[in-house]
Protein backbone atom coordinates (compact mmCIF):
# COMPACT_ATOMS: atom_id res chain seq x y z
CA UNK A 1 0.00 0.00 0.00
CA UNK A 2 1.52 3.02 -1.17
CA UNK A 3 0.22 6.96 -0.76
CA UNK A 4 -0.19 7.45 -4.52
CA UNK A 5 -3.26 4.50 -3.80
CA UNK A 6 -4.75 6.55 -1.36
CA UNK A 7 -3.91 10.30 -3.71
CA UNK A 8 -5.15 8.46 -6.90
CA UNK A 9 -8.97 7.53 -4.55
CA UNK A 10 -8.88 11.44 -3.68
CA UNK A 11 -8.49 12.45 -6.97
CA UNK A 12 -11.16 10.03 -8.50
CA UNK A 13 -13.45 12.09 -6.02
CA UNK A 14 -12.21 15.68 -6.93
CA UNK A 15 -12.83 14.98 -10.85
CA UNK A 16 -16.32 13.42 -9.79
CA UNK A 17 -16.94 16.30 -8.21
CA UNK A 18 -16.17 18.80 -10.63
CA UNK A 19 -18.68 16.42 -13.07
CA UNK A 20 -21.07 17.35 -11.08
CA UNK A 21 -20.20 21.11 -10.21
CA UNK A 22 -20.50 21.27 -14.21
CA UNK A 23 -24.10 19.68 -14.49
CA UNK A 24 -24.83 21.81 -11.69
CA UNK A 25 -23.60 24.88 -13.55
CA UNK A 26 -25.08 23.34 -16.69
CA UNK A 27 -28.42 23.25 -14.50
CA UNK A 28 -28.33 26.90 -12.94
CA UNK A 29 -27.60 28.32 -16.64
CA UNK A 30 -30.18 26.53 -18.55
CA UNK A 31 -33.25 27.20 -15.64
CA UNK A 32 -35.09 29.13 -18.20
CA UNK A 33 -34.09 27.62 -21.52
CA UNK A 34 -37.32 26.56 -23.03
CA UNK A 35 -35.86 25.45 -25.99
CA UNK A 36 -33.08 22.43 -26.55
CA UNK A 37 -32.01 21.00 -29.71
CA UNK A 38 -34.09 17.56 -28.45
CA UNK A 39 -37.19 20.13 -28.47
CA UNK A 40 -38.79 21.01 -25.24
CA UNK A 41 -37.38 22.59 -22.42
CA UNK A 42 -34.34 21.87 -20.61
CA UNK A 43 -34.66 18.68 -18.17
CA UNK A 44 -32.36 18.90 -14.96
CA UNK A 45 -29.43 16.92 -14.90
CA UNK A 46 -27.63 14.77 -12.16
CA UNK A 47 -24.72 12.50 -11.75
CA UNK A 48 -24.81 9.01 -10.39
CA UNK A 49 -22.03 7.71 -7.95
CA UNK A 50 -20.71 4.69 -8.32
CA UNK A 51 -17.90 3.04 -5.49
CA UNK A 52 -15.43 1.39 -7.60
CA UNK A 53 -12.63 -0.83 -6.88
CA UNK A 54 -9.47 0.42 -7.77
CA UNK A 55 -7.99 -0.89 -11.21
CA UNK A 56 -4.67 -1.51 -10.20
CA UNK A 57 -4.96 -5.26 -9.45
CA UNK A 58 -1.52 -6.22 -9.07
CA UNK A 59 -1.50 -4.12 -5.68
CA UNK A 60 -4.53 -4.70 -4.81
CA UNK A 61 -3.73 -8.21 -4.65
CA UNK A 62 -0.43 -7.54 -3.12
CA UNK A 63 -2.14 -5.45 -0.39
CA UNK A 64 -4.66 -8.09 1.01
CA UNK A 65 -8.07 -7.42 2.72
CA UNK A 66 -7.78 -3.67 2.82
CA UNK A 67 -6.54 -3.22 -0.80
CA UNK A 68 -9.49 -4.53 -1.49
CA UNK A 69 -12.16 -3.09 0.68
CA UNK A 70 -10.47 0.42 -0.97
CA UNK A 71 -13.28 2.29 -3.23
CA UNK A 72 -12.71 5.37 -5.48
CA UNK A 73 -15.64 7.04 -6.77
CA UNK A 74 -16.68 7.27 -10.23
CA UNK A 75 -19.30 9.41 -12.33
CA UNK A 76 -21.32 6.25 -13.99
CA UNK A 77 -24.27 8.17 -15.47
CA UNK A 78 -25.50 11.11 -16.40
CA UNK A 79 -29.40 11.03 -15.90
CA UNK A 80 -32.04 13.67 -16.55
CA UNK A 81 -34.82 14.59 -14.15
CA UNK A 82 -37.59 13.13 -15.65
CA UNK A 83 -40.22 15.71 -13.11
CA UNK A 84 -42.98 17.38 -15.04
CA UNK A 85 -41.62 20.78 -15.98
CA UNK A 86 -42.63 24.21 -14.69
CA UNK A 87 -45.85 25.73 -16.06
CA UNK A 88 -45.72 29.27 -16.15
CA UNK A 89 -48.67 31.68 -17.53
CA UNK A 90 -47.42 33.79 -20.13
CA UNK A 91 -49.43 33.85 -23.15
CA UNK A 92 -46.94 36.30 -24.79
CA UNK A 93 -44.47 33.93 -24.95
CA UNK A 94 -43.32 32.08 -28.14
CA UNK A 95 -43.38 28.71 -26.76
CA UNK A 96 -46.32 29.29 -24.94
CA UNK A 97 -49.23 26.02 -25.70
CA UNK A 98 -52.97 27.22 -26.60
CA UNK A 99 -53.79 27.59 -22.82
CA UNK A 100 -51.19 30.17 -22.82
CA UNK A 101 -48.95 28.06 -20.17
CA UNK A 102 -44.90 28.32 -21.07
CA UNK A 103 -43.40 24.79 -20.01
CA UNK A 104 -39.97 25.75 -17.87
CA UNK A 105 -37.46 23.33 -16.69
CA UNK A 106 -37.67 21.27 -14.05
CA UNK A 107 -34.69 23.27 -12.58
CA UNK A 108 -35.39 23.97 -8.77
CA UNK A 109 -32.34 26.94 -8.40
CA UNK A 110 -32.31 26.80 -4.41
CA UNK A 111 -31.83 22.66 -4.92
CA UNK A 112 -29.50 23.35 -6.93
CA UNK A 113 -27.21 25.84 -4.92
CA UNK A 114 -28.12 23.72 -1.98
CA UNK A 115 -26.41 20.95 -4.45
CA UNK A 116 -23.53 23.00 -5.16
CA UNK A 117 -22.56 24.10 -1.37
CA UNK A 118 -22.80 20.13 -0.77
CA UNK A 119 -20.36 19.40 -4.28
CA UNK A 120 -17.65 22.39 -2.95
CA UNK A 121 -17.79 20.93 0.18
CA UNK A 122 -17.08 17.44 -0.51
CA UNK A 123 -14.80 18.48 -2.58
CA UNK A 124 -12.64 20.42 0.15
CA UNK A 125 -12.47 17.27 1.91
CA UNK A 126 -11.09 15.75 -0.51
CA UNK A 127 -8.22 18.26 -1.10
CA UNK A 128 -7.48 17.76 2.81
CA UNK A 129 -7.62 14.09 2.08
CA UNK A 130 -4.75 14.44 -0.65
CA UNK A 131 -2.84 16.97 1.59
CA UNK A 132 -2.94 14.75 4.64
CA UNK A 133 -1.94 11.66 1.84
CA UNK A 134 1.09 13.92 0.52
CA UNK A 135 2.45 15.19 4.66
CA UNK A 136 2.23 11.76 5.27
CA UNK A 137 4.16 10.09 2.42
CA UNK A 138 6.82 13.12 3.20
CA UNK A 139 7.55 12.53 6.64
CA UNK A 140 8.53 9.19 5.78
CA UNK A 141 11.10 10.66 4.16
CA UNK A 142 12.58 11.96 7.43
CA UNK A 143 13.24 8.74 9.33
CA UNK A 144 16.27 8.63 7.04
CA UNK A 145 17.45 12.33 7.61
CA UNK B 1 16.72 -12.78 15.38
CA UNK B 2 20.19 -11.64 16.59
CA UNK B 3 19.48 -7.78 15.32
CA UNK B 4 17.23 -7.95 18.27
CA UNK B 5 19.37 -7.48 20.35
CA UNK B 6 20.63 -3.99 18.96
CA UNK B 7 17.10 -2.81 17.67
CA UNK B 8 14.63 -4.37 20.09
CA UNK B 9 11.23 -4.37 19.06
CA UNK B 10 10.92 -0.98 18.78
CA UNK B 11 11.73 -0.57 15.09
CA UNK B 12 9.76 -3.76 14.19
CA UNK B 13 6.81 -2.72 15.90
CA UNK B 14 7.10 1.11 14.41
CA UNK B 15 7.58 -0.32 11.42
CA UNK B 16 4.83 -1.82 11.76
CA UNK B 17 2.45 0.83 13.29
CA UNK B 18 3.36 2.90 10.03
CA UNK B 19 2.10 0.43 7.19
CA UNK B 20 -0.55 0.07 9.46
CA UNK B 21 -1.51 3.63 9.57
CA UNK B 22 -0.64 3.93 5.65
CA UNK B 23 -3.34 1.55 4.95
CA UNK B 24 -5.69 2.96 7.34
CA UNK B 25 -5.39 6.11 5.57
CA UNK B 26 -6.27 4.82 2.23
CA UNK B 27 -9.45 3.57 3.64
CA UNK B 28 -10.93 6.83 5.17
CA UNK B 29 -9.57 8.16 1.68
CA UNK B 30 -11.88 5.75 -0.04
CA UNK B 31 -14.57 6.56 2.76
CA UNK B 32 -13.99 10.52 1.72
CA UNK B 33 -14.03 10.05 -1.60
CA UNK B 34 -17.51 8.48 -1.38
CA UNK B 35 -19.19 10.28 0.70
CA UNK B 36 -22.18 10.86 -1.95
CA UNK B 37 -22.20 7.75 -3.32
CA UNK B 38 -25.55 6.14 -2.60
CA UNK B 39 -25.36 2.89 -0.57
CA UNK B 40 -21.92 3.03 1.08
CA UNK B 41 -20.79 2.40 3.87
CA UNK B 42 -17.32 3.63 5.28
CA UNK B 43 -14.52 1.42 6.49
CA UNK B 44 -11.58 1.84 8.38
CA UNK B 45 -8.66 -0.69 9.85
CA UNK B 46 -8.20 -1.77 13.13
CA UNK B 47 -5.30 -2.52 14.94
CA UNK B 48 -4.52 -1.47 18.13
CA UNK B 49 -5.88 -4.55 20.25
CA UNK B 50 -4.22 -7.27 18.00
CA UNK B 51 -0.69 -4.99 18.28
CA UNK B 52 -1.17 -4.73 21.51
CA UNK B 53 -1.57 -8.90 21.75
CA UNK B 54 1.19 -9.15 19.85
CA UNK B 55 3.77 -6.95 22.27
CA UNK B 56 1.96 -8.44 25.24
CA UNK B 57 2.59 -12.13 24.08
CA UNK B 58 6.23 -11.52 23.30
CA UNK B 59 7.26 -10.24 26.37
CA UNK B 60 7.77 -14.06 27.91
CA UNK B 61 10.50 -14.42 24.41
CA UNK B 62 13.53 -15.05 26.71
CA UNK B 63 13.15 -18.52 26.73
CA UNK B 64 15.47 -21.40 27.30
CA UNK B 65 14.33 -25.00 26.59
CA UNK B 66 14.72 -26.77 29.40
CA UNK B 67 13.41 -30.37 27.43
CA UNK B 68 14.24 -31.66 24.15
CA UNK B 69 10.79 -32.08 23.68
CA UNK B 70 9.68 -28.25 24.27
CA UNK B 71 8.36 -26.01 21.12
CA UNK B 72 10.07 -23.15 20.75
CA UNK B 73 8.00 -19.71 21.17
CA UNK B 74 7.52 -17.15 18.41
CA UNK B 75 10.02 -14.72 18.79
CA UNK B 76 8.18 -11.42 18.94
CA UNK B 77 9.32 -9.21 16.18
CA UNK B 78 7.61 -12.28 13.86
CA UNK B 79 4.44 -11.86 15.43
CA UNK B 80 4.27 -8.32 15.26
CA UNK B 81 5.42 -8.79 11.75
CA UNK B 82 2.08 -11.23 11.48
CA UNK B 83 -0.38 -8.49 12.69
CA UNK B 84 -2.57 -7.13 9.56
CA UNK B 85 -5.27 -6.05 11.34
CA UNK B 86 -8.89 -5.95 10.61
CA UNK B 87 -11.33 -3.84 8.33
CA UNK B 88 -14.25 -2.87 10.16
CA UNK B 89 -17.02 -1.35 9.28
CA UNK B 90 -17.85 2.40 10.84
CA UNK B 91 -21.19 3.47 9.63
CA UNK B 92 -22.91 6.49 11.03
CA UNK B 93 -25.70 6.30 13.31
CA UNK B 94 -28.20 7.72 11.38
CA UNK B 95 -27.39 6.83 7.28
CA UNK B 96 -28.94 9.10 4.96
CA UNK B 97 -31.68 8.75 2.49
CA UNK B 98 -29.74 7.38 -0.02
CA UNK B 99 -28.05 4.93 2.09
CA UNK B 100 -24.82 5.99 2.29
CA UNK B 101 -23.62 6.12 5.99
CA UNK B 102 -20.46 8.44 5.69
CA UNK B 103 -20.41 11.25 8.19
CA UNK B 104 -18.01 13.58 6.52
CA UNK B 105 -17.42 15.22 9.95
CA UNK B 106 -16.26 11.61 11.82
CA UNK B 107 -13.86 10.38 8.80
CA UNK B 108 -12.28 13.90 8.92
CA UNK B 109 -11.52 13.93 12.86
CA UNK B 110 -10.53 10.02 11.87
CA UNK B 111 -8.08 11.34 9.18
CA UNK B 112 -6.51 13.52 10.87
CA UNK B 113 -5.60 11.34 14.27
CA UNK B 114 -4.59 8.88 12.18
CA UNK B 115 -1.77 11.36 10.00
CA UNK B 116 -1.04 12.69 13.78
CA UNK B 117 -0.20 9.08 14.65
CA UNK B 118 1.72 8.42 12.12
CA UNK B 119 3.78 11.27 12.33
CA UNK B 120 4.28 10.38 15.92
CA UNK B 121 5.35 7.22 14.95
CA UNK B 122 7.84 7.86 12.09
CA UNK B 123 9.20 10.71 14.92
CA UNK B 124 9.96 7.99 17.50
CA UNK B 125 11.88 5.75 15.07
CA UNK B 126 13.82 8.92 13.47
CA UNK B 127 14.94 9.39 17.05
CA UNK B 128 15.54 5.96 17.35
CA UNK B 129 17.90 5.80 15.03
CA UNK B 130 19.29 9.21 16.00
CA UNK B 131 19.90 7.63 19.21
CA UNK B 132 21.97 4.65 18.03
CA UNK B 133 23.92 6.75 15.69
CA UNK B 134 24.96 9.31 18.55
CA UNK B 135 25.91 5.92 20.53
CA UNK B 136 28.06 4.75 17.55
CA UNK B 137 29.36 7.88 17.58
CA UNK B 138 30.39 7.63 20.78
CA UNK B 139 28.14 10.32 21.30
CA UNK B 140 30.24 12.58 19.05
Amino acid sequence: MDFFNSMNVSSSALSAERTRMNLISGNLANANATRTPEGGPYKRKDAVFSATPIENSFSRTLDGATGREVRQVEVVQIIEDQNPPRMQYDPNHPDADPQGYVALPNVNVVEEMADMINATRTYEANVAAVQAAKSMALKTLEISK
Amino acid sequence: MPVDGLFSTTVTILGKTIDLRARNQALIASNVANAETPHYTPKALSFENELQGALKGGSNRVQTLTHARHFPLNGSSSRIQDVTGKVVETPAKSPGKDGNAVEIEAEMSRMTENQIMYNASVQILAKKFEGLRSALREGK
